[in-house]
């Protein structure tokens, strides 16, 4: 496991950081949001935290497929990709069903942080201070 | 006859959720198209690779977005929906 993570590319590494630390930060908001409208109990905290390390590992497991894409022939290189897609797609319905299905799961908190690394990367410009 | 509206119902959110979830090919063939553009472009220029990865990378996320929404609209349509719909139905004749 640790060999695997020092094998990660240092741009996808830093990408996949930045996005975990976006979907942190929007978790403790959402269990505010919760809080402050008297809707929070434990259900909420497990489901967000089922759907905010989802969404994080997903961002991951996307950065570590590109990393190995790019050291492919173009059409290798995409096909690749298509799956991956297609498998993280599936990995995330799985949570989704998971978070439906189980009591244990608040539905809201589980779909709402899969939106979180969308969220960062349409303010990383304003927290960058790209595109100046 | 209620079954057969509610098997209507049920069959029509069953038919909505797997119409809504052929928006999850579109992403894989977006990302697929723009990784096979980032290994021409690598190529092209070597010394850019982390400059392309990282904005790669980030399109790719928004990319995959849309695929998310068409999931959560499926899982709305197969857990959600049906309660909601027969429960209107059912206040609408009345039991």
């Amino acid at each position: 496991m640790i060999n695997w993570f020092k094998n990660i590319d240092a741009t996808v590494k830093k990408e996949s950081l930045y996005i975990a630390s976006v979907t942190g930060i929007l978790s403790l908001l959402l269990q505010a949001a919760f809080l402050v409208t008297r809707h929070w109990d434990y259900t909420v905290l497990l489901g967000n935290a089922l759907g905010a390390a989802t969404a994080a590992g997903n961002f991951l497991l996307m950065g570590v497929t590109v990393q190995k894409a790019l050291g492919r022939e173009q059409k290798s290189a995409s096909d690749l990709m298509k799956l991956s897609q297609r498998l993280r797609l599936l990995m995330q319905l799985g949570v989704v069903v998971l978070g439906v299905v189980l009591p244990c799961f608040n539905i809201y908190a589980v779909i709402i942080p899969l939106f979180f690394p969308r969220i960062g990367i349409m303010v990383r410009p304003l927290i960058k201070g790209e595109g100046k | 006859m209620l079954e057969l509206a509610i098997g209507i119902i049920l069959g029509c959110c069953a038919l909505g959720a797997g119409a809504a979830m052929i928006a999850g090919i579109g992403p894989g063939i977006g990302e697929g198209n723009a990784v096979a553009a980032a290994c021409e472009a690598i190529g092209r220029q070597p010394e850019s690779k982390s400059d392309v990865t990282s904005t790669m990378l980030m399109g790719c996320a928004v990319a995959e977005t849309t695929g998310l929404y068409a999931l959560v609209i499926a899982i709305l349509l197969i857990f959600v929906a049906p309660r909601i719909f027969v429960s209107i139905l059912m206040e609408t004749i009345g039991r």
